[in-house]
């Protein structure tokens, strides 16, 4: 159902498929009445989301701050008016003011438009939190977005895509449905790729125990992004760690934070601690994921059913710091192409990730050129949330969607002959960006940081 | 009705004020921070915190990064706001005699600068919100973001501010403070108001209504922004101190004196 009324929405997963991630569908005729009960939950349970519906004077700050709305111009993508979807319904059920005055305050009663109308509009939203950010009083839109997805979960509507990951990583602990047989070739085809381009003896271990490291990369980099981790490989290697990737968690992403806080994004978290129980790890290292390090750094400690006996870093951290004291050495002439760095959206404005990158790039390229605005001021590529729909009328809407990342891409120059790096560090960003990049023809090549790290490496 | 508005009704504007706003608090306060969505770059510890939130309050720090248009309406309205009320509780309080208590400034002096404040900030409040009713009318994106009660709101304080202001700036219509002072002195005292002085100026009563109206609203209206404001910034810049970096066991410098990942043999300066 790429359409319902005008609005565009995501393939949505069959029950069968809901099922596999343990959602039995609501009928039509009840969703209106769950949804309301699963709302009063979340009102009393969410302070985050209680505030947001209670707290906006519609300033209008947050429009023109949205690159959502700025690229589709629907006045559903301005974040306070996406949040009103649900505000409309809370005020109605939910306040005096909404009962009272009912539509002279925006109130109004639930039916099945609406959910559907959340259904599309709460998939559009990359949960960036750009509007949380230029909010007077912080109003976090994110957190609506959240709630919204959760209830739509409850209500056994997903999008197709994100069932299946959530159903492919229960079953083999990634989001590519990747066994291990498949990561031990494609690490061994790594190594031989490594030793073929660079010269550099890289092995990779799968499950070794007693590593003091733990590895977590974003599976999409054994296929879509290789030289990201082939990156992280020759990194761990030029530092004499003793590391490992478990098999059981070959996933930096958990989806769970993007459509079910609850059993899914708890059921990887507890998977990530017994893997780094299993291997007696000292450390767990986070490879390149926007959503799925927030989802670690930041959600873990509140997720986890048992004290978290290891400190997360993000494999930035690591790199940035040993830039800092002076261990590695970087050749930024070996990337002469122009350089541009998007900062992805939870590195920036969830993770605290703000000067590392900067660090980093600076160190490996030499020709950078920052984007503008940048750092926690940067817009989103679009595809944040996994907002990676491939049916035509989504695709169509995440060409809209990038629209503003274009135009900041454009801006720095790095493409004009065609020849530029745009350099976006999380696995999101890179699926959004791939096919954006030539959408909107900015004559450069997405690359991962690690990727660049790899490659400048100076190894005698 | 005017024994409705001015003995009956303030009693009941302060019992449903205050509930209120304990209801509308206590709703907040049993939701919890489930997770941590500490907004970033974050702040180190508690201090830096309440600076945070302290600019963010009383100066409107993200408006002015991002918006020094809607920045000059909202600070100008609010510390207007802040001004009057202040004004409203020193210069009745005090009969405008509030300036006398500071050195080689006489009764006269004071009196004559509690009026000429009122003035001033009075005009600014009705400026201002004026400008912001005018902001929503006009600029597009804000005008997709209006609903019918934030229009009201606005047109509703400028009632409210312009009545003031008739107070202050046209002689026949002027209250003097004593007459404020005796009547707020017998309601506190639970005293009859009939017959006072006060209640015999029309704009006054008007005036005091809207004001009642809008305090028995405000705990079930967006005008309780205020404290949500306080509410959601204390969500967001939670002290945080990211986990130190560091790998274990790792000695880059001798992982580089033993050559790890150099093909044994390799004496190309190709790497």
């Amino acid at each position: 159902m790429p359409e319902y009324k005008g609005m565009v929405q995501p393939v949505r997963a069959t029950d069968a498929e809901m099922r596999k991630i343990h959602m039995e569908p609501v009928p039509d005729e009840q969703k209106p009445q769950k949804a309301l009960e699963y709302l009063d939950y979340a009102r009393k349970n969410y302070r985050s989301f209680v505030l947001a519906m209670e707290s906006c004077v519609k300033c209008g700050q947050c429009a023109e701050n949205c690159h959502t709305y700025l690229g589709t111009k629907d006045i559903h993508n301005i974040p306070t008016n996406r949040a009103e979807l649900i505000r409309k319904i809370y005020k109605r059920y939910f306040t005096l003011e909404g009962r009272w005055f009912g539509k002279l305050v925006g109130a109004e009663d639930i039916s099945l438009d609406v959910i559907e109308q959340w259904y599309s509009y709460y998939y559009q939203c990359s949960q960036c939190r750009r509007c949380a950010h230029v909010c007077p009083f912080g109003i976090d839109t994110c957190e609506v977005t959240f709630i919204g997805r959760q209830l739509l979960h409850w209500l056994g509507i997903v999008p197709k895509l994100h069932a299946n990951v959530g159903a492919a990583m229960e079953k083999v602990g990634n989001h590519t449905g990747l066994p291990k047989p498949g990561i031990v070739d494609t690490l061994e085809f790594m190594s031989e790729e490594i030793m073929d381009e660079f010269g550099v003896e890289v092995e990779f271990s799968v499950d070794k125990p007693n590593s003091d490291i733990i590895y977590i990369p974003s599976s999409a980099d054994f296929l879509l992004n290789p030289y990201t981790l082939m990156g992280a490989g020759m990194f761990f290697t030029y530092i004499g760690a003793n590391w490992t990737i478990p098999s059981t968690v070959t996933e930096a992403g958990n989806f769970g934070l993007l459509f079910d806080q609850h059993y899914t994004q708890r059921h990887n978290v507890m998977r990530l601690l017994n893997a780094a129980q299993a291997l007696n790890a000292k450390k767990i290292v986070w490879g390149e994921c926007g959503h799925g390090w927030r989802a670690a750094k930041m959600y873990v400690p509140s997720l986890a059913d048992r004290p978290v006996r290891w400190p997360i870093t993000h494999i930035h951290d690591e790199i940035a710091e040993l830039i800092r004291a002076n261990q590695l050495k970087l050749d930024p002439t070996k990337i002469t192409q122009p350089a541009t760095l998007h900062e992805p959206c939870n590195y920036v404005r969830a993770c605290g990730l703000n000067e590392n990158m900067s660090t980093i790039i600076k160190s490996c390229v030499s020709d950078f050129r920052e984007m503008s605005p940048n750092g926690a001021n940067n817009f989103c590529c679009g595809g944040g949330s996994a907002i990676l729909f491939d049916d035509p009328e989504m695709y169509q809407r995440r060409i809209l969607l990038s629209s503003k990342k274009a135009e900041q891409v454009r801006a720095t120059g790095v493409g004009a002959n065609g020849n530029g790096i745009l350099c976006a560090p999380c696995s999101i960003c890179k699926a959004q960006l791939y096919p954006m990049v030539e959408e909107h023809e900015l004559g450069v090549e997405v690359k991962g940081l690690v990727d660049l790290v790899g490659k400048a490496l100076v190894w005698k | 009705m005017r024994f409705l508005i001015a003995q009956v009704l303030p009693y009941i504007t302060v019992t449903i004020f205050t509930l209120g706003v304990l209801y509308r608090l206590g709703r907040w306060a049993g939701a919890r921070r489930v997770h941590n969505i500490n907004l970033s770059p974050w702040v180190p510890d508690s201090g830096q915190m309440t600076v945070r939130i302290g600019t963010e309050a009383f100066l409107f720090r993200s408006l002015w990064i991002f918006d020094k248009g809607l920045w000059v309406g909202a600070i100008a309205m609010h510390l207007a706001l802040l001004n009057i009320i202040g004004g409203h509780i020193v210069g009745f309080g005090f009969l405008g005699e509030q300036f006398a208590y500071i050195p080689g400034i006489t009764v006269e002096m004071s009196k004559a600068a509690s009026d000429m404040l009122g003035k001033i900030f009075g005009i600014i409040l009705f400026v201002a919100l004026a400008y912001l009713l005018l902001r929503r009318l006009t600029i597009p994106a804000v005008k997709q973001v209006n609903r019918t009660s934030d229009i009201f709101w606005l047109v509703f304080l400028l009632a409210l501010v312009g009545i003031g202001n008739l107070m202050r700036f046209v002689y026949e219509f002027y209250m003097p403070y004593e007459h404020i002072y005796a009547y707020m002195a017998h309601l506190f005292t639970f005293q009859s108001v009939m017959g006072l002085p006060a209640l015999d100026n029309y704009f006054f009563l008007a005036h005091f209504l809207l004001v009642q109206i809008m305090l028995i609203l405000l705990p079930f209206s967006k005008l309780l922004h205020l404290f949500g404001m306080f509410g959601m910034r204390w969500l967001l810049h939670q002290p945080y101190q990211d986990p130190a970096p560091g790998l274990p066991n790792v000695d880059v410098q001798a992982a580089r004196r033993a050559g790890l990942g150099v093909p044994a043999g390799d004496s190309s300066g190709g790497v």
